[in-house]
């Protein structure tokens, strides 16, 4: 309440002629943090800690019920006149124990107040319960019992040999990954597909289980209770958790570090089991499982429980490996006290940190894990919003308020009304409005570099199919697939005997018609002419025939590489005219078939002279922009994909249609673009490769980019 | 008086704990609330209903002093069993029976618009009457009817004098209805006021209640709740009587001047103290004092004014290093000597003599800078007295341990029926809704008034405008007009004597010095040719009568030679002027170098306007030089107002925070 600690205070008079004593069930403990010596008085009744300064210990430590307030005070002043504290640090103080359910009082306090303090207590729970819905806890049984009986059992997992069986684990399961890391792609790609969320919900589901087992394991090991399982709501789906706070009070910071991190590490030898099971079985239900775990276990333990700048298992970790406990909130109280003495002007301010070296510390891990936080929560909410309409609407709307707009109006009435920027207030809402001024100009007065991206795959200009000319059987593949071929060297044979015999039967029928003619030259005209034009006629047959007969040998149109079929394949099968018996890619040249939504169409249809500029990235060679030259947009809606690599389901981005069956069918129609782009240093261009091509458009706000950016996921909501 | 019922123990003793200050979207909701107890239907229902007490009237002028004696007895009847408010007729015929024995006993006939006045106190308005509308009298009428109800009825104004005065003044109406009155100020003695409690209606000071209500509270040791006394009283079996007690509870009161009480003097907190012995303060506060006098403003430390708090640099700190030996042991921390040299330069730098105090008889006395009055019996907080007496070189009395302390906010919201009456407080309606419960109403006029507000003079200087302040009383004073000059300080009210002096002006100088004379300065202050000067004390209730032919040369002429922090004490000050009906005229003179200014105007603002006073035409000079008084005024009205609501938000997260200690005085 009281910035400035005076010696005196005016209600001191409250205070002073009270005898109060520290409860007799708290438990004192030295303990060190950060080289500063602290006391950390503890309940064990309700679990209460409180943490305060040698200089107010000894103050604490005078009370007795023989004496006043003021006769401990006054002695405390007398032995250390420096450090002692005033009578309002001492107020502070004894309110604050008495808060914390440590203090032991002689008068009967206002009951009436317990009850207004209990009703107050339950709805600022429940009031934060709501506004933490995506983090809301909901306790519900102890099972503390049970842990009990089963210590003798847990106890095995903390022998050396456990630690030896885990790393084997683990490092096998990691070699394996590597190994199958190409197979892993393309399965992580369907793990949030809709078929695969039940599944997927079930796998964290049994990777937290255990992951909070392993935390009330080890809190049970290392000497601490465990007396809250309950089920917490993460983004609305409800998971396991366990109170393990009783392990704050270990003295060793290594026990408190085991604990900390016993659920990742339970988390993670689950994850390898997962993994080699996943690898070694076929495809069925349990390998589906297996992989679901295995990625829940990665992902959540890399982004939140191992992380330490969100608030898991790895800050807790982390603040006990540099001795910072409450790491997060100070952190936070720095960047505040930074941004008012830096930005505010405000003098006097209490310091959060002791030392340089702690002020370091604070401010990185304060920005660091402001940015993070914002950066994950961002993107969860966009991953779920673009994929769960409801859903993610609902998580998108509770998300802006709970992390928008409540903050927004707090920090407002902050700036109105703080008395702590009583002196500075002018400043601050100086300095506030002018930040916000230059944030507004930047976001919608000054242009940012836009750019449109759409994937696309790459094809050989110069291609060709080679299909078979006239039916038959083959009979021999004279070039085998993979080879470069030269135009006209022939590829495949064919058998066609009917062709044969019909050639024999028109060459018989000519033979005989020239005999008729022969013998008939005394004859008539008349019967002379009529055989001429039937010899003609035959002859025209035979040739006909003749020409089908040379066409049995398939020979390459153009030079380049062949991609034919297998010999063993098709070598005796009887194949129709027009049937594609491979293709031939010639080096000359490829060009980039892009598929831009429809969404992104107009723009870019308004600006094709500025986004002829574009430029495309492959995957795997993203390293090198290629140029494009003569873009060509097709000015008519498609909807088959140029390749089903860029489908969703074979690692792409484009969403099939449900009803597409096999074919590559995107759910929304597009329009495609063809930009020719030549092979540099250091890119390969092949047939199918896909990247994505990004096109220049004119500078815009990014405020103005965004609202667009806004509006088109409305529109794709409501046309949804 | 000894207890007989257990109720007379709840009457007395238990306090209403008011309801916390709503926060958040509860505080929009209740100030819209506060906007429909306001709403404009509300001083209608007040005129219909006076009007009707108006019609109502003639029935009681024809009956004879027995008859209406004997109509009262009987209309009092629902008031004392608690039913006045089941008929609307009731306060009507009430009143109309009340008025026309005020007019017997009195000679004064209230007014329809003090019939309204009298309605909206007894509904638990704020009136805002306008100054000379005769406040008093609508405060008696509501008295009485606040009486009949058999709970004590506190009328509560701003000084001893006009509690002694009003008193008096209605003993006999108050008799005439059935009632007795009596009043408690501050010379009063514990039986004596005790006899004051005692009746129906009892006039008295905001600060006299208060410290009777501690002291009362005092008495009766750690356990104050009727229930919890009742307990103790069937468990010890030996019963805490009350009779040492003075007051006999909080019910009704009705609060002269209510601005000034509610709002400018409402987080003063009323402390009740006893000398400390065994003290090292007084010895480090003399050494304090004199390590403070080696340090140079600006160089060892800097001044706030707006917060009037002084910051010590670091030059100082190895000035205080040095310095360490012959304080005594508890004051040898660095920490303590520093807050006790900070609080020597306070002393020096932020309290002026004849300003903030005065010097009698070898003690600093404070002078009470809302009303310009003498607060023999107050200190300042914990060695700021000590500090000050060591400035001024005077003998450091012990420092006080205080007792019981209570501010005057927490106060008037433990009464059950609050009403007021105010001449300048509309602009305070949302205040006073949010921390009492007061929905403002404003009284119309009687008569239309013909004071004339000359427009302000501002100047760049001081000097300049004390020279002008003498011109203009000289020239108005030329005319024979009665002028009343007021100041905000006792030096400055002196300073402004010695000057007229030299003009060969006499004059009468009114301030907490000379409050011995106040009555007779008073009584004379409205008569020809009369040169009166002012600290506020003046501005609050004083009635200025005019003497013969005054009205005919122009009325009175009042000067307010500052503004002040609230444009609300500066329209008091005015009122002075033209009231009831009278002629008369008032001027405001400014100056960037005034106190105000110099602490809410900013400094680059203020020295702009200074230069534009230099020079430039008049119309940009007055638009510029009002702009600034009302920008520093909304400041220091912003500022108080942040301020009062904080000590309230404190007193009750002490309340909460400290109850292993046992109640405090207010629950």
């Amino acid at each position: 309440m009281t910035e400035s600690s005076r010696t005196f205070s005016d209600v001191w008079y409250r205070v002073a002629r009270q005898t109060v004593t520290l409860r007799p069930r708290v438990e004192v403990r030295r303990q060190v943090f950060r080289g500063e010596p602290w006391h950390v008085l503890y309940d064990p009744f309700n679990n209460q800690f409180f943490r305060v300064r040698p200089e107010a210990y000894a103050f604490i430590a005078r009370l007795r019920p023989d004496r006043t307030v003021e006769d401990a005070w006054k002695e405390t002043l007398d032995d250390d006149p420096d450090g002692a504290p005033g009578q309002e640090d001492v107020i502070q103080l004894l309110a604050q124990l008495y808060h914390a359910n440590l203090l032991h009082y002689k008068v009967a306090a206002d009951s009436e107040q317990f009850f207004a303090r209990y009703r107050k207590r339950k709805q600022r729970e429940r009031l934060f319960t709501w506004s933490n819905l995506m983090f809301a806890r909901f306790p519900l049984l102890d099972p503390d019992a049970a842990l009990n009986r089963a210590e003798p059992v847990l106890r095995w997992l903390f022998r050396p040999w456990a630690a030896v069986v885990w790393c084997g684990v683990v490092g096998w399961a990691l070699k394996t990954c590597i190994d199958h890391s190409a197979e892993l792609g393309a399965a992580s790609g369907n793990v949030l597909a809709a078929s695969n969320l039940v599944l997927l919900y079930l796998g964290i589901v049994l990777v937290k289980s255990l992951h909070e087992l392993g935390h009330a394991a080890a809190c049970k090991h290392f000497g601490g209770e465990v007396h809250t399982l309950g089920l917490m709501l993460l983004f609305f789906s409800p998971l396991p958790y366990v109170d393990v706070t009783s392990s704050w009070a270990f003295r060793e910071r290594w026990r408190r570090i085991a604990v900390a991190s016993a659920g990742v590490v339970a988390e993670l030898f689950v994850a390898g089991l997962a993994a080699l099971f996943w690898a070694s079985a076929g495809p069925g239900f349990w390998r589906d499982l297996a992989f679901d775990m295995m990625i829940a276990a990665g992902v959540t333990t890399v982004l939140f429980n191992a992380n330490p700048l969100l608030r898991y298992d790895g800050y807790y970790v982390l603040s006990d490996l540099i001795d910072l406990p409450n790491l997060y909130q100070r952190a936070q109280q720095m960047l505040h006290y930074l941004a008012e003495k830096h930005l505010f002007g405000v003098r006097g301010a209490p310091a959060v940190a002791d030392s340089p070296r702690e002020r370091g510390w604070l401010a990185t891990y304060g920005v660091l894990s402001l940015v993070y936080r914002v950066f994950v929560f961002t993107g969860i909410v966009w991953v779920i919003s673009g994929r769960f309409l409801i859903v993610g609407a609902l998580i998108a709307v509770f998300c802006a308020a709970a992390w928008g707009v409540a903050p927004l109006i707090r920090f407002g009435h902050y700036l109105v009304a703080s008395p702590r920027l009583e002196r500075t207030r002018g400043r601050a809402l100086g300095v506030t409005s002018g930040l916000a001024a230059v944030a507004l100009l930047g976001l919608f007065l000054i242009p940012a570099p836009q750019r449109l991206q759409a994937t696309g795959v790459v094809q050989s200009t110069a291609f060709a199919d080679v299909t078979i000319g006239v039916d038959g059987q083959l009979e021999k593949l004279e070039t085998p697939g993979g080879t470069n071929v030269k135009a006209g060297q022939p590829l495949a044979r064919l058998h066609n005997g009917e062709l044969v015999h019909q050639i024999a039967a028109a060459r018989a029928q000519l033979e005989e018609l020239e005999a008729l003619w022969r013998a008939g030259l005394h004859q008539g005209s008349r019967t002379r002419v009529a055989l001429e034009e039937g010899i003609a006629a035959v002859r025209a047959r035979v040739q006909d025939l003749e020409e089908r007969q040379t066409k049995l040998v398939v020979t390459a149109p153009i030079s380049g590489l062949w991609v034919g079929p297998r010999e063993d394949e098709l070598l005796g099968r009887w194949l129709t005219r027009g049937t594609a018996l491979g293709s031939i890619v010639g080096s000359a040249g490829f060009e980039f078939l892009a598929v831009v939504p429809q969404a992104d169409s107009s723009r870019l249809f308004a600006h094709e002279t500025t986004a002829s500029h574009a430029t495309v990235r492959l995957h795997g060679q993203a390293d090198a922009a290629l140029p494009v030259s003569g873009l060509v947009v097709i000015q008519a809606e498609q909807s088959r994909l140029p390749s089903a690599a860029l489908a969703q389901n074979a690692g792409g981005e484009i969403a099939l249609a449900r009803d597409a069956g096999r074919e590559p069918i995107a759910a929304e129609s597009f329009f495609e673009v063809r930009a020719g782009i030549e092979p540099q240093p250091g890119a390969l261009l092949y047939q199918g490769l896909t990247g994505r091509i990004s096109f220049p458009l004119p500078a815009e706000p990014l405020g103005l980019q965004w609202l667009r950016a806004l509006r088109q996921v409305f529109q794709k909501r409501s046309i949804n | 008086m000894v207890n007989v019922l257990p109720s007379d123990d709840y009457r007395r003793l238990a306090v209403p704990k008011p309801a916390k200050l709503p926060r958040g979207a509860d505080a929009l909701a209740h100030r819209a609330l506060g906007w429909w107890h306001r709403r404009p239907r509300q001083l209608e229902a007040l005129r219909r209903d006076a009007a009707a007490v108006d019609a109502k009237s003639g029935e009681f002028e024809m009956l004879d002093d027995a008859a209406l004696r004997g109509r009262l007895a009987e209309l009092s009847v629902p008031y004392r069993l608690g039913r006045d408010a089941l008929r609307p007729e009731t306060a009507i015929d009430a009143l109309a029976a009340v008025r026309e024995a005020a007019h017997r006993q009195t000679g004064l006939r209230p007014f329809v618009v003090q019939l309204m006045g009298a309605l909206a106190l007894d509904r638990g308005f704020l009136a805002e009457m306008a100054t000379g509308e005769g406040k008093t009298l609508t405060a008696a009428l509501a008295a009485i009817l606040a009486g009949w109800r058999g709970r004590p009825c506190h009328i509560i104004t701003v000084n001893d004098y006009l509690a002694e005065r009003d008193a008096k003044w209605f003993a006999k109406l108050y008799a005439f209805a059935g009632l007795t009155v009596g009043h408690v100020i501050s010379s009063m003695e514990e039986a004596e006021r005790r006899e004051g409690y005692a009746t129906d209606v009892t006039y008295t000071t905001g600060k006299e209640v208060v410290a009777d209500f501690l002291r009362d509270r005092l008495r009766l040791g750690p356990i104050h709740h009727p229930d919890r006394r009742l307990i103790r009283q069937l468990v010890q079996s030996h019963g805490a009587g009350h009779q040492e007690l003075v007051m006999r509870g909080l019910h009704a009161a009705i609060i002269d001047e209510a601005d000034s009480l509610l709002i400018d003097e409402a987080v003063t907190p009323l402390i009740i103290c006893q000398p400390r012995t065994g003290d090292s303060m007084i010895e480090a506060s003399k050494i304090a004092a004199e390590l403070g006098g080696r340090l140079q403003s600006g160089l060892d430390y800097q001044v706030n004014w707006r917060h009037r708090e002084v910051e010590l640099l670091d030059a100082a700190f190895v000035k205080l290093q040095a310095a360490a030996s012959g304080m005594p042991q508890a004051w040898s921390g660095l920490a303590r000597r520093r807050e006790l040299v900070t609080q020597a330069l306070v002393a020096r730098e932020l309290f002026e003599r004849n300003r903030q105090y005065v010097v009698q008889e070898g003690k600093v006395v404070i002078v009470d800078e809302f009303t310009g009055r003498l607060m023999p019996q107050r200190t300042w907080r914990e060695g700021l007295h000590q500090a000050i007496e060591a400035k001024e070189g005077l003998e450091i009395t012990a420092p006080t341990e205080i007792l019981a302390r209570l501010s005057f906010q927490r106060y008037y919201r433990g009464y059950r029926r609050l009403s007021g009456m105010s001449g300048t407080v509309l602009e305070s309606a949302n205040e006073l809704w949010q921390i009492y419960r007061l929905p403002v109403v404003a009284i119309p006029t009687n008569r239309p008034c013909v004071r004339i507000q000359l427009p302000d003079r501002s100047f760049a200087d001081a000097e300049s405008k004390w020279q002008a302040v003498v011109e203009e009383i000289a020239t108005v004073h030329a005319s024979d007009r009665p002028v009343l000059v007021g100041t905000r300080s006792v030096a400055a009210s002196e300073a402004l004597a010695r000057r007229l002096g030299e003009r060969g002006l006499g004059c009468e100088v009114l301030n907490a010095v000379r409050h011995a004379e106040e009555a007779r300065i008073v009584a004379r202050a409205g008569e020809l040719g009369r040169i009166t000067i002012a600290t506020n004390m003046a501005g609050r209730g004083t009635d200025i009568l005019l003497g013969k032919d005054v009205a005919a040369a122009g009325g009175l002429h009042v000067i307010a030679t500052e503004p002040n922090e609230s444009g609300r004490v500066d329209r008091q000050l005015s009122g002075r002027a033209g009231r009831q009906g009278n002629p008369g005229s008032a001027r405001r003179f400014v100056s960037m170098e005034d106190d105000l200014l110099r602490r809410f105007l900013p400094a680059m603002l203020r020295q702009r306007v200074g230069k534009k006073l230099g020079g430039g035409d008049a119309e940009s000079k007055a638009i510029s030089a009002r702009g600034a008084v009302r920008y520093a005024q909304f400041a220091a009205q912003w500022l108080a107002a942040r301020q009062r609501a904080a000590v309230l938000r404190n007193d009750t997260w002490l309340e909460e925070a400290l109850s292993f200690a046992g109640p405090d005085v207010g629950g």
